[in-house]
């Protein structure tokens, strides 16, 4: 046992190998972690340090000043920050669940049916990611006026439906983990397709899912409803928050401070998931 | 026959069960992508009036195609920057993602820290933040905030670099550099997972095979690590490439998005997306093609 904990520390069997791979390890861990401690510590500063030039990385004299200041800030809105709150609440659990659910059962279908027909349909969905969802947009415009669901909570939940990401993600990882020979042997004993899905599909799959909880929490966290979205009372916190954000130079500590809020929830949610991320991204390397 | 008739009623009860679970999908890819998609491919070979009942479409052929590269000032100059970038940046991410990828997989005390750290910039990166800091208006505008409210941890240093006497210019050009290792080090995070997890598909027999064969670590790499992660390779280029196409800090992009929402001129701006997706596409399709034809069939 012992023996085995002593193997874990080093990396190669050559001190120079050891050395050069905990360089490795320590420039690219800084470059990462650096702007994160950065905006953290700014934060943190009077304003005084803020403007001083040069700039200094760390924080002299710490402050809460930059979110005591918030309250204030963001009290003299046409609609109170609660309804904010709430339509970010709700907007984000509902395409969270909407994508997970949606994507889940094409993804099992595409697992099942193996039919030249939707391989092919599901390929050139896979192809067509390359192009980039902000340029839909007039088009997509288009289709919300149509439809009838500018201005309203649709407006933000609806294209959720349309993850193919999320799909490519839980299909592969159900063609790794899910054995066709269970669902077969579920089938004999008369569950049905919904009982099927729900009980034995879906906590196979569970990493699958979780990850994409993670990826479309993020997504839908930062929803802001785009051009799609006008009155005041439907709009969510991250547009409000954008608003303190540009609102100048003088309020520069307030917008880290509401930057570094806003990280929170997405990083709660990733602690909570990351073992189940790893999972899911090793069966999505794995062709066929 | 009745067991025949019986037997058909379950499969097609399987078969409209599919279709139903398939079916929210289904919609939604046709009405929120595909059929938007088709539209831009479309507004690109038309010109677009835009009167108060809506829009008004024209074929003409590869018109807007040959105004955006003739016509109007900035888009080849663009084209060829962001080019330039796709050749450099896509295999500094490459090799860079490759290296951290292979320090992680080997065994030391602590590595799922290191491992859950690299990932971070991908749940942030997407999120708020940046979106917040671009909710100003124009996408030039996000990308500048984000220099100086990420990359900002660095002006001290530069301040300092000023100050021990070394010429603006050389300055400049350091930080210019050391800025860029930090976006690409912040695009690494999915691949390196996904070179993790194909390295760790490569069965362990091989290197011990080599290793009682006499085989160096040299060698084990060129011709054991390098070979099994074929597949992996391919998946890494196309995630970084189609990264590398929804980049806000595409030139070309930020270009067409300017003649798209600032200008309202839909036709050009899809010729122009359009135009540079092809670039694209053929320059991967055929990059893929080599690897394919001189790697990937040699090695299995």
């Amino acid at each position: 046992m012992k023996k085995q904990k002593a193997r874990y520390k080093r990396f190669t069997r050559s001190r120079f190998g050891n050395v050069v791979y905990s360089l490795i390890l320590i420039l690219a861990g800084l470059f990462t972690i650096i702007p994160l401690i950065y905006s953290v510590v700014t934060s943190f500063k009077p304003l005084d340090e803020l403007l001083a030039f040069p700039p200094k990385f760390f924080v002299v004299r710490p402050t809460f000043k930059n979110f005591a200041a918030l309250p204030e800030l963001l009290s003299n809105l046409e609609v109170p920050l609660s309804r904010y709150i709430v339509n970010t609440l709700f907007v984000t659990t509902s395409i969270t669940v909407l994508q997970v659910v949606v994507s889940s059962m094409a993804a099992f279908v595409t697992c099942q049916v193996k039919n030249r027909l939707t391989k092919t349909f599901f390929t050139l969905v896979q192809f067509a990611l390359l192009y980039n969802g902000t340029t839909l947009a007039v088009p997509q415009y288009l289709i919300f006026t149509k439809i009838g669901i500018i201005d309203t909570y649709w407006a933000y939940i609806l294209p959720a439906m349309a993850s193919t990401m999320g799909v490519f993600l839980i299909k592969q990882f159900m063609d790794q983990n899910v054995p066709d020979v269970l669902i077969e042997a579920a089938r004999i004993d008369g569950a049905g397709a919904g009982r099927i899905f729900w009980q034995l599909v879906m906590p196979l799959a569970k990493p699958a899912w979780l990850t994409l909880t993670l990826f479309s929490f993020q997504n839908a966290w930062a929803a802001t409803g785009g051009n799609l979205i006008f009155s005041e009372s439907m709009k969510t916190l991250p547009s409000v928050m954008g608003s303190v954000v540009s609102s100048g130079l003088a309020r520069s500590g307030s917008a880290m401070a509401v930057t570094v809020l806003m990280m929170i929830p997405p990083i709660l949610v990733y602690m909570f998931t990351q073992s189940n991320v790893l999972e899911t991204m090793s069966s999505a390397g794995i062709k066929e | 026959m009745i067991t025949a008739k019986k037997h058909r009623s379950i499969e097609s009860r399987h078969r409209r069960n599919g279709f139903l679970f398939i079916l929210p999908w289904f919609i939604g890819v046709c009405l929120f992508f595909l059929k938007p998609l088709f539209q831009t491919v479309y507004f690109s070979f038309s010109k677009v009036s835009v009167d108060l009942g809506g829009f008004e479409t024209k074929f003409v052929g590869f018109e807007n195609y040959k105004y955006a590269l003739f016509g109007s000032p900035e888009y080849l100059n663009n084209l060829m920057d962001s080019l330039s970038d796709f050749a450099y940046q896509i295999p500094i991410i490459l090799i860079l993602s490759f290296i951290i990828a292979v320090v992680l997989n080997s065994k030391f005390k602590g590595r799922s820290f290191f491992r859950s750290l690299y990932f971070i910039p991908v749940i942030i990166i997407n999120s708020v933040v940046m979106q917040f800091l671009g909710n100003s208006s124009s996408v030039e505008e996000l990308s500048g905030a984000a220099q100086s409210a990420y990359l900002g941890g660095l002006i001290d240093f530069e301040g300092l670099f000023l100050q021990m006497g070394i010429p603006v210019e050389t300055t400049n050009l350091i930080f210019g550099y050391v800025n860029q290792i930090f976006d690409l080090i912040w695009q690494c995070g999915v691949q390196i997972v996904l070179f993790i997890s194909g390295l760790q598909s490569i069965p362990e027999q091989l290197y011990e095979v080599s290793k009682v064969e006499g085989a160096s670590k040299w060698e084990e790499f060129w011709y054991i690590t390098v070979p099994m992660l074929g597949n992996s390779i391919v998946l890494v280029v196309i995630y970084t490439v189609v990264e590398f196409c929804v980049s806000q800090n595409n030139k070309v992009i930020t270009q067409a998005y300017k003649v798209l929402l600032d200008q309202q001129i839909y036709d050009i701006s899809s010729a122009m997306l359009w135009l540079y997706f092809a670039i694209i596409g053929s320059i991967t399709a055929t990059l893929f093609i080599v690897f394919y034809r001189l790697c990937l069939k040699k090695w299995q």
